[in-house]
């Protein structure tokens, strides 16, 4: 049986529906049983400028990332897409317009473009979508009939994704919409085929859960939802806002609340009163919320107070690029705040990872009284996979919190009592007999202000040393290693959306007989030292891609390993290319051979 | 075909057409122009492929990848833009402009026009014409192979040398021929009555079936066949029908010319050039089916049609545009002779 994996690239304008299209592509087919990787790239400008990018990897198995190369591309606007029409394999396929109303200079048309090695699909999108709808607006939907004609998909799945995404518009617009669909489609299917993307069967499903096509942001709303959040504050920032307005949607639903506070500060100062009142609680920001949240992020971690902060990361400093992606808030997550103020960082590496990352956020959040920050990134909070969903129900503990001891009548509670494990029992307001005191200050272990050097070194070690349980927390992996085992001549070592691609990478250099092996490494802080040594030490060569400047996780494992890495940190301005790690991972096999031969 | 190479530079060359013409003159012209640019139009999806080299789609070979002249690392290589999916509609020659389809324009210093000529279809026939199974490119002859069914009858009306061509093919692998004579038979060889019959009857010896289509008043429609019989019903003008699975017309071509209508460019039915395969305009050549030469012999612009032919006047129009005098050969073995087995065989089946 031939597997399917196929990478299509839509590109048009803001306005075009170019986001709309993909939308439809990819819930059609994961209907129709495909595993999807998908990641929309759009302009900071709303509609009228700038470019879009929808692209959709379509796989049997689920992939890791999106190839480099599309085997098919689709131009809703010759000027965007004509830079990407490098982008489309040989024997791929580019679909463009073939009657634009406007005339064009030289060049200006996507046929000038076209590869030798490429196939060219020119047709007339605006016109048939004219004579189907009597308008223009469904060129997308034209063009979306048109690749599902030309790769054989069946209409039927994408008939009812159709149906349900203009329900609300009422039968007529559904239905022209489908009209333009249904012209694409009797054209595509007309056309003889001569690129070879091709849709293999689909194999019989393992899966005993439920598949869904979510995002970054989508799962990590669904882990909330089935983790229990209850109290929700936030301020719009992206690439993290879709995190709050789905909330604002869900959580009403379910009679829990959720306040768009006036600014980060607050947002982050409501979370921490109300994980401080006993009640799940989270925001969601990106660097420079995050850059706002950073003193109270010290209040929580003092006061332990259990809290959740989804940070997205985007490019930066300051405002930088709203709409790039960047993983360059690591630092600012680990260490972005005064003080030694210790917490968790996790980071997931895939959708399926948000959805879990996002739940158990609020299990560690409780088990050791603390914030936790999950570590996402807009590659991330933008990219759509399916994901499959235990049939067992939500893999989370819904109280993960130390059971508080009745007080003895007289008994002095103590908030902050030096236990075995660092974790004191929890009290909220109105737990009777619990009355304490709660300060930013340091503190006792009745929470009364003490700033002797000796209640101080205490109370740091406690909050430090609880931490360190997170690193083997139940039912949640901290750090994978996949490849090879043993000995190889190159380790990755990644963590957060890059890991796709390093996987991806790594597959490849495998299949080229490299020896090779690849770790992703979940949660950042507390650093999981042991099995990160363990892994660096079966490997001539470690490389550690990230998309940030500074190569900020690199430095934290030089920094706390003491152990040299070959960094690959680059800021393009989207996802680490899969060939350039591959090309660092054939370098240094390259290199390791030689240093052995030697 | 050593005439000195012209001293321009960046000149641009531009080629209507992607056939065996259009691709030889494009090698040549970067061979003598290096610094030139070169781009080849056309209406294809393809690159260039040898259509003369269809009939083997019968035999087994259905890759299109197997049909390609060259791989797409030459175009790159030798720096030949081949735009395809890239109809031109008009040929501004005052402005030296081109016009496509999808609204572009663009500019040329020489060009040539290498379009060829479609399958003719007599006018009586026009209105059946979606019911013809069509040959003229890799895509048709790919959906008539798949509508012929093993072993299964082809019906040629006309049978000009393109067709007879196919025939020898659709022999070897068993299919039944049946051929409804006509005056293009043969075509573009100028047959004597008696030539004529005497090959017909060899044709009959190769086994195909031979239908006398002029005594019949010649077809005049063909239409679907009718359920539980071949997908095709031929009718005749006085009476009487015939079926096949596949029906194809080989009445002769005709020159694909009409976006020059209107230049100004002396047209008959095709583009009129000496044998520098000149226009009348001096920036515009032509070369292949697409041009008629002017003979001193017959006193006629006439057609030379065929894979040799057509190659001969690419690489005569590229060494002109480049600033050589070529002329073509006008004076050529036009014989329809006989093969070793005592079957027909025409000049123009030279591939090579």
């Amino acid at each position: 049986m031939n597997a399917t994996d196929i990478q299509i690239a839509i590109c048009g304008s803001a306005g075009d529906g170019t986001i709309a299209a993909g939308d439809i592509l990819r819930n059609a087919v994961a209907a129709a049983g495909y595993r999807v990787i998908c990641f929309d790239v759009y302009p900071p400008e709303i509609r009228g400028f700038g470019k879009c990018i929808s692209r959709l990897r379509i796989t049997t198995e689920q992939s890791y990332s999106l190839k480099r190369q599309s085997d098919v591309l689709i131009s809703l606007d010759d000027s965007h897409a004509i830079p990407h029409a490098g982008e489309v394999r040989d024997n791929g396929a580019v679909i463009f317009e073939s009657q634009p109303i406007s005339p064009c200079a030289e060049g200006e048309h996507m046929s000038a473009h076209v590869l030798p090695g490429q196939i060219p699909y020119g047709f007339p999108i605006r016109e048939m979508a004219q004579k189907a709808t009597g308008g223009a607006r469904s060129r997308n939907l034209v063009v979306l009939g048109f690749i599902a004609g030309l790769l054989g998909l069946a209409p039927t799945s994408f008939q009812k994704i159709i149906e349900k995404k203009f329900a609300k518009q009422g039968a007529n617009v559904t239905a022209k919409n489908y009209a333009g669909f249904k012209a694409g489609y009797d054209a595509g299917a007309a056309t003889f085929k001569l690129d070879d993307a091709t849709f293999g069967p689909l194999a019989k499903s393992g899966d005993s859960g439920k598949v869904v096509m979510l995002s970054g942001n989508a799962a990590v709303v669904q882990g909330c939802m089935d983790a229990e959040l209850n109290t929700f504050f936030g301020y719009p920032i992206t690439p993290a806002t879709t995190i709050m307005e789905r909330l604002a949607s869900e959580m009403p639903k379910r009679g829990r609340r959720l306040l768009q506070t006036e600014d980060e500060i607050s947002a982050i100062a409501a979370t921490i009163g109300a994980g401080f009142a006993g009640s799940r609680s989270a925001t969601a920001t990106s660097g420079p919320g995050l850059a706002l949240m950073a003193e109270m992020l010290g209040l929580a971690t003092i006061t332990e107070t259990p809290c959740v902060i989804f940070v997205s990361q985007r490019g930066g400093p300051s405002t930088g690029m709203p709409t790039k992606t960047e993983q360059s808030d690591l630092n600012a997550a680990l260490y972005g705040s005064p003080g030694d103020s210790q917490r968790i960082v996790i980071a997931p590496t895939n959708v399926e990872g948000c959805y879990r990352c996002a739940g158990k956020a609020f299990e560690m959040a409780e088990r050791y009284q603390t914030p936790v920050i999950v570590l996402l990134d807009l590659y991330l909070s933008n990219r759509y996979e399916t994901v499959t969903l235990t049939a067992s129900g939500p893999p989370f503990v819904l109280d993960a919190n130390k059971p508080l001891r009745r007080m003895e009548p007289g008994e002095a509670y103590q908030r902050y009592a030096l236990t075995a494990d660092g974790v004191s029992p929890r009290a909220v307001p109105g737990d009777v007999g619990c009355m304490h005191v709660i300060t930013g200050l340091e503190h006792n272990e009745l929470g009364r202000p003490n700033d002797s050097a000796e209640m101080h070194t205490a109370m740091s070690n406690k909050r430090h040393d609880k931490l360190q349980a997170a690193l083997e927390h139940p039912d949640f992996t901290v750090t994978k290693r996949f490849g090879a085992q043993g000995r190889v001549k190159v380790g990755i070592l990644a963590w957060g959306s890059t890991f796709g691609e390093c996987l991806e990478a790594m597959f490849m250099a495998q299949a080229e007989g490299i020896s090779c092996a690849a770790m992703k490494v979940v949660m950042l802080s507390p650093f999981p030292t042991k099995a990160i040594s363990a892994f660096m030490d079966d490997c001539d060569a470690v490389l550690v891609p990230e998309v940030n400047y500074e190569g900020q996780f690199a430095q934290l494992v030089q920094g706390t390993l003491a152990r040299p890495v070959v960094r690959l940190s680059r800021v393009p301005s989207s996802p680490m290319p899969v060939e350039l790690i591959l090309g660092e991972i054939r370098r240094l096999a390259g290199v390791a051979a030689a240093s052995a031969a030697s | 075909m050593n005439a000195s190479v012209s001293s321009s530079t960046s000149r641009r060359y531009v080629i209507i057409g992607n056939g065996v013409a259009g691709n030889q003159a494009a090698e040549l012209l970067r061979d003598r122009d290096p610094d030139s640019r070169i781009t080849i139009l056309t209406n294809s999806r393809l690159l260039y492929y040898n259509r003369y080299l269809l009939p083997q789609l019968f035999k087994g070979e259905q890759s299109w990848q197997a049909f390609l002249a060259n791989p797409a690392e030459h175009y790159v290589k030798r720096r030949i833009q081949v735009r395809r999916d890239s109809r031109v509609v008009s040929v501004d020659t005052r402005n030296k402009l081109i016009k496509l389809a999808h609204n572009e324009t663009i500019g040329y210093d020489s060009l040539l026009v290498a379009t060829g000529g479609v399958s003719h279809l007599p006018e009586e026939l026009a209105d059946c014409r979606k019911m013809f199974h069509s040959f003229g490119s890799y895509e048709a002859a790919m959906a008539t192979r798949k509508a012929l069914p093993e072993k299964g009858t082809v019906v040629l009306l006309g049978g000009d040398m393109i067709g007879l061509d196919l025939a020898r093919t659709l022999l070897a692998v068993e299919c039944r021929v049946i051929l409804v004579t006509h005056e293009s038979t043969f075509w573009p060889h100028k047959l004597t009555a008696e030539e004529r019959a005497d090959a017909l009857a060899t044709l009959e010896k190769m086994g195909i079936e031979l239908i006398d289509g002029e005594a019949r008043g010649g077809v005049v429609s063909v239409q679907q066949g009718a359920s539980g019989l071949p997908a095709r019903r031929v009718v005749f003008r006085q009476g009487g029908d015939l079926y096949g699975d596949v029906v194809m017309s080989f009445y002769g071509l005709t020159p694909l010319v009409e976006f020059m209508v209107g230049t100004g460019i002396d047209i008959e039915r095709g583009l009129l050039v000496n044998t520098n395969l000149r226009t009348s305009d001096p920036s515009i050549y032509a070369a292949g089916d697409v041009c008629q030469i002017w003979s001193e012999q017959e006193n006629i612009y006439r057609f030379y049609y065929g894979y040799q032919n057509v190659r001969a006047m690419g690489a005569v129009a590229a060494i002109n545009m480049t600033g050589g005098h070529e002329h073509f050969a006008t004076t050529q073995e036009e014989t329809l002779g006989r093969d070793s087995q005592g079957f027909i065989d025409s000049p123009f089946w030279s591939y090579q």
